[in-house]
C-alpha cells in the first residue's frame, strides 16, 4: 500500500510519543489515517498493525470499538448531532431531522434498531465473514449520507456541551445553541462561525479560581498571556519543595477528585511510594464525557497552561517523568490547543530535561480518545492508552497506583483536579482547605443544563449554594416560569432527585431546593455530586422518555466486557423503548428495577452503577409514570419466537386462546 | 486443602468457607480453594490454564476479611476464630488469592441472586437453540442454568442479532449469538498458542468474536478453542452435526502421532470414532492437543483396512498363515533373516518382537524406522514415533534408531538377507526399493492398511490400529502411559501382540502367554523399569519410568 509522505511523516512523529509501547500509538495512527483517507479500510487496519508490529485483529478491535472511526467514507461535510439528554431536551432529535432534510439525507432505517447485524445471508468465505459483517452491525452510530456524497449526518452521544444545547460538530468544529431554523446554515458553516460563544461574566455568587481566566476580557490561551499573569510561578515554587511536601500540601487541602467519585487526591498520590523503583506515570483524564458535564473543554480551550502547570507539578510530586493528557476524541481543537501549549512550555523548559535547572525531567503528550465514554473510567482509560479496547480492569489486582499504565504505578486525575493543584501550591493546603466546607473543600465547577433560563458553568465554593439557589439565582430559574420536577445533580449517572420530596439528613429534613451542593450532603440524599453536571427537568418532562434517553446512552456506551452491564444496559433500554411504544405492562417497573439491581455492584467497574442508578431512581421516584403507560397487567406468555414489534401490535389486537387450555396463545402474526 | 502430614512447601492460610475453617497454601485462587472444599463455583471465563479477566461474573461469592481492632489485630469471636466483616457486594472468586482470615460464602442468598441474575443476562440474547447445538449435553450454559438459574424468562423484547456460521478458520465455525464473550478462545490464542488472531469487534451487547481477514484462525492448535468454549459458539467443522455427545463412549488413551504421548479421550459410538479431545495431564500435555494429532484418526476406518490374513495374496485362515510364516522362518538360517520393528508399537508388542528375535537368534538384525520432524515448541515432539523410548529400552534398536537399516539394505542387495519380517512398517520407507523387495525369498508383514510393501508380502497379517488395542508406550520424557481400546478391529484382524505370540509359538513352541497382562508381567521380569507395574497400575496419567534425558529437545508441555 502506498502511503503519502505527509501522512507517513505525521505517523512517524506520533509513534515516539509512546516510548514504552508502540501499541499505544494505535489510536493516534487510526485518527491520522481517517483524517487523511476519510475512513479506515481493512487495508488501513492491516497497514497500521504491521507498522506497529501488531496482529491485524488488534487494530480491527479498536476500529469497531471506538465510534469515531468509520470503516466506510462519510460525506464531504460530516455533521455529528448530539443525541444525549440535555441536547435532546433542547430539541436535537428535531434538529437532526431538519439538518437531514436540508442536506437531502434519508434517515429511514438509520438508528439504534438498524444496528443489528441483520438477517442477510452471511458469507462463508474463510475468515472473511466475521470481519465483513461488522460493517453494518453493532454499536456504531450509523451514518446517513446524502446521495451526492456531500453531506453526512451522525447521531452521536454526549458532546460535553450540555450548557449550550443543542450542539453539533460540523466536521471538527463545535456549533452550540443551534436554533432549529439554523439547520440549513450548518451545512455551509464556515470555520470562523463555529468559535466558542462568549458567555456572561461570573455571577457574584461564584468564586472563580480554576475558571478565573475563562471568558476573561483580553485573555488568550498562549503562553505569553499566561506568563504575564504570573503563570508557571507555582511550578518554580513546587520544584523547590521536597516532593513529599507537595503531596502533604495536597493532602492538607482536602482536595477531592473532581471526576465523579470524589476520592481524596492527596490520599491517591500517597499510594505512590516516594522511592518507587518502577517508572511512575501521570495521566490527566480529559475524557470529559459524563452527560451533563461540560467544564473541561473551557479550561482546555481557554486556559491550557493552567492545566499543564498543574500537571507538571503533579508529575513532580509523584515522581512521574512521563505524563499523558487523555482527551476525548470529540475535542479535536482542544487537542491541537494542548499540543501547541505543550510545545510552548517545552520551548521554555517547563517541560523536557532538567526543568528550570531542577534536575527533574518530564515529558507530557496529548493522547486522543475516539468516542468511548468508558475511557473516563481510569483503568479503561489506561487500557485505551495502551492501544486496546477500553476494557476496565479488575480491582484487585489492577489498582492504577500499583499496576497501572504498562503495569507500573500510575495516577489518573481529572482536569479540574490537576488545575486545583496549582492553586493549592499557590495558597498552601491549609489555606485552600478554608474554602468550602470540611471534607468538601475548595471550589467546584457546577455545570447546569436542561430546563433553566440561563444554563452554564458556575465555579462556587463547595457547598456554598443550595440546589434552589443554583437553579433560581445563578441560572435565572426554571425555564418559562414552569415548575421544577426533578434534578439529576451530578452527571446523568447520578440518581435523580424529585422536587417536593423531603430528604432526611442526620439533623434535619430538607427539600430538594435546600440541598447544599457538596459531596457529603448529596450522598446523604441518596445521590451524588459526581462530576458536577446538574440536569434540571421541569414539570412538562416525561420521565419514561427521559430515562429512555439515558438508557440509550448507557446501552451505547457499555464496553460489553462483563455480562451484567453488557446485557443489562441494552435490556433496560429495550424495556423503556417498549413502554414508550405502547407495549408496557404493569410488571415493567419492578422488572426494570430488578434488572438494574442485578447490574449494580456486580460488574468490573462503576459503569454498572452508572447505568443502573438512573433506572433504579427513576422507577423509585416516578413509578406512576411507568405504570401509567402500561397497556396490560401481565406480559403475554412467552412464545418461542417473537419480537417486541409483534408484542406492541399485539397490545391492540385480540388475544387468541388455546382451545385446550383456554390460555392465550402466542401473538398472532400481524404482518 | 492441607493435610496434617505433608510439610507445606508454601505458607498456609486459614480461610473460612461456608462456616468451616480450612487451610490452603498461600497463592491458591479462591475459586480453587472452594473447589478443594467440595464447593464448586460455577464459572465461564475462568480457566486454570489462562489469565483471569473476571468478565463473566458467574463465579461471584460473598467474601469478607477479618474485622480489625484499631491496632490492626483481628477481632476474635466466641470460638476463638476471627470475626469476619463481610463485603456488602458479591466478589468474583477467580481473580483473588486466599488470604489469612478470609471468609467465603458460596451459597448465601446474595450469591444465589447474583448467579441467577448473571444467568438470566447470559440467556436473554442467547438463541436457545439447544436442539440443534453441538454443545448440548456438555454445555456449561445448560448445566449452570439447571443448577443455578431460574425456570422462566422475563425477556419480552427482540434479541440482538449477530453473525452466524462464520468460518473463523478452516476447522472452526463461530455462532456469535451463542457466544457469551468469556474470551477464553482469545486468551488461549494469545497466551498458549502465541498466535494473536482472535479478538472482539463491535461494542457492548453487539460484541462478537472475530478475526481479521488477513490472519485467520488456522493455527495447528485452533481446535483447543472449541474444547474450552463453554458454550456452543465455537464448533469443530469436523465434528459438528455428526453425533449427539451424550451417545459418545469415552475412552481414555494416549495420542500416538509423536513422542509426546498427549493424553486424549476418544469419543466413539458403535465402533465408529467421532472425535478425539485432549485429556488433562499436567505432566504431559496440560489440557491441550494439536489439531493435526486429534484429526488424524480417519484412516482407522478406511475401507481398505486389511481384514483377512493372506499368503501370496490368497486369503487363508489364521492358523495356516501363522504356520506358513513359521515354516518360512525355520527354512532360513539366522543370517538370512532381518526384522523391522516399529516405534509405533506398544511396549508389549516390542517385547514380543524381542522374544521372536531371540527365538530366531537374529540379535543384531533388527531396527525400527525413525521418524523425525520438527518440534513445534509446544506439544509436537521432533520424534514422530510415539514409542522410540520403549523400543530403545526393550532393545529393538540402538540408542540411534534406524542406524542399522543401512545393513538391511546392503544385505538385501547383496543377497545375504533372504527374508524380512516387518511389524507395521513399509519397507520402501526403510531404504529398500520395490525391486529389492522382489529379490527376497519372502516378506512376512503385519499391518493395518495396504502400502508399498504389502503387495510383495508372502504372508500378510491384518493387525489392529492404536485405537483398537491395549498396551503401553513410553514417551520422549520417559513416561510410561497406556493405550486403551476404543473400537474393535475390523473383520478378522487380530491384536498385534496375539499375532506375535502365535508366531513365536509356531517357531519355538508354547510360551504361556494368554493375556496381554501376561505379556506385561513377562516384560516386567526382563526389564527393571516395569518392575512392580501392570497395565492397571500405570493408571490414567501414566508414570515416569525412564529418568535419563531424552536424546532430543523435549517438547515444552503447554501448562
Amino acid at each position: 500500500m502506498n502511503i503519502p509522505s505527509e501522512l507517513l511523516e505525521k505517523i512517524d512523529e506520533a509513534i515516539p510519543h509512546y516510548p514504552v509501547s508502540k501499541r499505544s500509538a494505535s489510536l493516534p495512527l487510526l485518527h491520522l489515517w481517517q483524517e487523511h483517507f476519510g475512513y479506515v479500510s481493512d487495508e488501513g487496519v492491516a497497514w497500521i498493525a504491521s507498522k506497529l508490529e501488531l496482529s491485524p485483529i488488534n487494530v480491527l478491535e479498536l476500529v469497531t470499538f471506538y465510534p469515531m472511526f468509520r470503516r466506510e467514507p462519510a460525506g464531504k461535510r460530516h455533521i455529528r448531532v448530539c443525541r444525549t439528554l440535555s441536547c435532546s431536551m433542547a430539541g436535537s432529535y428535531e434538529l437532526r431531522e431538519q439538518i437531514a432534510k436540508a442536506a437531502g439525507i434519508d434517515l429511514h432505517g438509520v438508528g439504534f434498531h438498524a444496528r443489528n447485524a441483520g438477517d442477510d445471508e452471511h458469507s462463508n468465505a474463510v475468515g472473511k465473514a466475521a470481519a465483513v459483517d461488522t460493517h453494518n452491525a453493532g454499536h456504531g452510530n450509523p451514518i446517513a449520507t446524502s446521495a451526492d456524497g456531500k453531506f453526512s449526518i451522525e447521531f452521536v452521544e454526549c458532546l460535553a456541551s450540555c450548557g449550550s444545547a443543542p450542539v453539533a460538530m460540523v466536521d471538527d468544529h463545535f456549533k452550540e445553541n443551534i436554533k432549529l431554523d439554523e439547520a440549513a446554515a450548518l451545512l455551509g458553516l464556515q470555520r470562523s462561525d463555529a468559535t466558542l460563544p462568549k458567555l456572561r461574566p461570573a455571577h457574584p455568587r461564584e468564586k472563580r479560581i480554576v475558571f478565573k481566566n475563562i471568558d476573561r476580557e483580553g485573555w488568550t490561551n498562549d503562553i505569553e498571556c499566561y506568563l504575564h499573569d504570573g503563570g508557571y510561578a507555582e511550578l518554580t515554587k513546587a520544584l523547590g519543595m521536597p516532593r513529599v511536601d507537595i503531596v502533604n500540601e495536597v493532602k492538607a487541602s482536602g482536595l477531592r477528585g473532581r471526576g465523579g467519585a470524589g476520592f481524596p487526591c492527596g490520599v491517591k498520590w500517597g499510594f505512590i511510594k516516594q522511592d518507587e523503583k518502577k517508572p511512575v506515570y501521570l495521566i490527566c483524564n480529559a475524557d470529559e464525557s459524563e452527560p451533563g458535564t461540560f467544564k473541561d473543554r473551557y479550561i482546555i480551550h481557554q486556559d491550557p497552561h493552567q492545566l499543564i502547570e498543574g500537571m507538571i507539578i503533579s508529575c513532580f510530586a509523584v515522581g512521574a517523568k512521563l505524563g499523558y493528557i487523555y482527551i476525548r476524541g470529540e475535542f479535536p481543537e482542544g487537542a491541537q490547543i494542548l499540543e501547541k501549549a505543550l510545545a510552548e512550555a517545552r520551548a521554555r523548559n517547563f517541560l523536557g530535561k532538567n526543568i528550570l535547572g531542577s534536575g527533574f525531567d518530564c515529558e507530557i503528550y496529548v493522547h486522543r480518545g475516539a468516542g468511548a465514554y468508558i475511557c473516563g473510567e481510569e483503568t479503561g482509560l489506561i487500557e485505551s492508552l495502551e492501544g486496546k479496547r477500553a476494557y476496565p480492569r479488575i480491582k484487585p489486582p489492577y489498582f492504577p497506583a500499583v499496576l497501572g499504565l504498562y503495569q507500573c504505578p500510575t495516577i489518573v486525575n481529572n482536569v479540574e483536579t490537576l488545575c486545583d493543584v496549582k492553586h493549592i501550591i499557590k495558597m498552601g493546603g491549609a489555606e485552600y482547605a478554608k474554602i468550602g466546607k470540611p471534607n468538601n473543600t475548595g471550589t467546584r465547577i457546577l455545570c447546569v443544563s436542561g430546563d433553566v433560563e440561563k444554563p452554564g458553568y458556575f465555579e462556587v465554593e463547595v457547598g456554598s449554594v443550595t440546589m434552589g439557589e443554583l437553579i433560581n439565582d445563578l441560572c435565572g430559574g426554571v425555564k418559562g416560569g414552569r415548575k421544577l420536577k426533578a434534578v439529576i445533580p451530578g452527571g446523568s449517572s447520578a440518581k435523580v432527585l424529585r422536587a417536593g420530596e423531603k430528604y432526611k439528613l442526620k439533623d434535619r429534613e430538607i427539600g430538594l431546593e435546600d440541598i447544599p451542593m457538596d459531596f457529603d450532603t448529596l450522598a446523604a440524599c441518596g445521590s451524588m455530586a459526581g462530576s458536577g453536571g446538574v440536569i434540571v427537568m421541569d414539570e412538562t418532562r416525561d420521565m419514561v422518555s427521559t430515562l429512555n434517553n439515558i438508557n440509550e446512552f448507557y446501552a451505547h456506551e457499555s464496553c460489553g466486557q462483563c455480562t451484567p452491564c453488557r446485557e443489562g444496559a441494552l435490556w433496560m433500554k429495550k424495556i423503556t423503548d417498549r413502554v414508550l411504544a405502547g407495549g408496557g405492562t404493569e410488571k415493567d417497573p419492578d422488572m426494570l428495577k430488578n434488572v438494574a439491581d442485578n447490574i449494580a455492584g456486580k460488574t468490573i467497574c462503576a459503569f454498572g452503577e452508572a447505568c443502573a442508578w438512573p433506572t433504579q431512581s427513576f422507577v423509585l421516584k416516578f413509578r406512576e409514570e411507568f405504570t401509567g403507560k402500561a397497556q396490560k397487567a401481565e406480559p403475554p406468555p412467552m412464545p418461542p419466537e417473537y419480537t417486541s414489534d409483534e408484542l406492541i401490535e399485539h397490545a391492540t389486537i385480540e388475544t387468541i386462546l388455546d382451545r385446550r387450555t383456554n390460555s392465550p396463545l402466542a401473538p398472532a402474526a400481524t404482518k | 486443602m492441607s493435610t496434617e502430614t505433608a510439610a507445606p512447601a508454601v505458607p498456609m492460610v486459614n480461610v473460612q468457607i461456608d462456616g468451616v475453617w480450612l487451610q490452603f497454601p498461600k497463592g491458591t485462587r479462591v475459586i480453587e480453594a472452594c473447589a478443594q472444599a467440595q464447593k464448586f463455583i460455577p464459572r465461564y471465563c475462568y480457566h486454570p490454564k489462562l489469565s483471569s479477566p473476571g468478565n463473566c461474573r458467574m463465579c461471584m461469592v460473598e467474601m469478607g476479611m477479618p474485622k480489625m481492632t484499631p491496632d490492626r489485630k483481628p477481632v476474635l469471636g466466641a470460638d476463638g476464630k476471627p470475626e469476619i466483616a463481610w463485603i456488602p457486594r458479591p466478589q468474583i472468586s477467580c481473580a483473588q488469592d486466599v488470604a489469612e482470615g478470609m471468609g467465603v460464602r458460596t451459597g448465601s442468598p446474595m450469591v444465589e441472586e447474583a448467579r441467577k441474575g448473571v444467568l438470566e443476562f447470559l440467556l436473554i440474547n442467547h438463541p436457545l437453540d439447544c436442539p440443534i447445538c453441538d454443545q448440548a449435553g456438555e454445555c456449561r450454559l445448560q448445566e449452570f442454568s439447571v443448577e443455578f438459574g431460574q425456570g422462566e424468562s422475563r425477556f419480552l423484547d427482540e434479541k440482538v442479532k449477530k453473525p452466524k456460521n462464520v468460518e473463523l478458520g478452516p476447522r472452526i465455525t463461530l455462532d456469535a449469538e451463542r457466544c457469551i464473550l468469556c474470551t477464553r478462545c482469545i486468551r488461549f490464542m494469545q497466551e498458549v498458542a502465541k498466535d494473536d488472531v482472535l479478538g472482539i469487534v463491535e461494542r457492548g451487547s453487539f460484541n462478537s468474536i472475530a478475526c481479521h481477514p488477513d490472519r485467520i484462525l488456522d493455527n495447528n492448535y485452533s481446535l483447543n478453542t472449541v474444547d474450552i468454549c463453554p458454550v456452543g459458539a465455537l464448533t469443530s467443522n469436523d465434528f459438528r452435526f455428526k453425533m449427539r455427545v451424550w451417545f459418545l463412549k469415552e475412552t481414555k488413551t494416549i495420542d500416538v502421532n509423536c513422542g509426546t504421548g498427549a493424553n486424549i479421550v476418544i469419543g466413539s459410538r458403535e465402533n465408529t470414532i467421532y472425535r478425539i479431545t485432549p485429556r488433562e495431564n499436567n505432566d504431559v500435555n496440560g489440557v491441550w492437543l494439536p489439531d493435526s494429532h486429534r484429526l488424524n484418526f480417519k484412516y482407522v476406518a478406511d475401507e481398505r483396512r486389511l481384514t483377512k490374513p493372506t499368503v501370496k495374496g490368497q486369503v487363508v485362515d489364521w492358523r495356516t498363515a501363522t504356520a506358513i510364516a513359521a515354516e518360512i522362518l525355520k527354512a532360513h538360517t539366522a543370517e538370512q533373516l532381518w526384522l523391522v520393528a516399529s516405534g509405533r508399537q506398544t511396549n508389549e508388542e516390542l517385547f514380543l518382537a524381542s522374544r521372536l528375535i531371540d527365538a530366531l537368534e537374529i540379535q543384531k538384525q533388527h531396527d525400527i524406522l525413525p521418524r523425525k520432524g520438527e518440534a513445534d515448541g509446544l506439544l509436537i515432539a521432533a520424534d514422530r514415533n510415539p514409542n522410540s523410548t520403549g523400543a530403545k529400552l526393550i532393545g529393538l534398536c540402538t540408542t540411534k534408531p534406524g542406524s542399522r537399516l543401512k545393513k538391511l539394505v546392503e544385505g538385501v542387495r547383496s543377497g545375504a538377507i533372504k527374508t524380512v519380517i516387518t511389524l507395521g512398517e513399509d519397507l520402501t520407507e526403510c531404504g529398500l526399493t520395490a525391486d529389492d523387495l522382489k529379490k527376497l525369498d519372502a516378506i512376512i508383514a503385519l499391518d493395518i492398511l495396504p502400502n508399498q510393501t504389502t503387495p510383495h508380502a508372502t504372508v500378510l497379517f491384518p493387525a489392529s490400529a492404536w485405537v483398537e488395542k491395549r498396551g503401553s508406550m513410553i514417551n520422549v520424557k520417559g513416561r510410561l502411559q497406556r493405550l486403551n481400546r476404543a473400537v474393535a478391529a475390523p473383520g478378522d484382524a487380530h491384536d498385534d501382540w496375539e499375532i506375535l505370540r502365535d508366531l513365536i509359538a509356531a517357531v519355538s513352541g508354547a510360551n504361556g502367554l494368554y493375556m496381554i497382562e501376561d505379556v506385561f508381567k513377562a516384560m516386567a521380569a526382563d526389564h527393571k523399569e516395569f518392575a512392580g507395574l501392570s497395565l492397571s497400575k500405570i493408571g490414567d496419567l501414566g508414570l515416569p519410568v525412564v529418568t535419563e534425558k531424552a536424546p532430543e529437545p523435549e517438547p515444552a508441555a503447554a501448562n
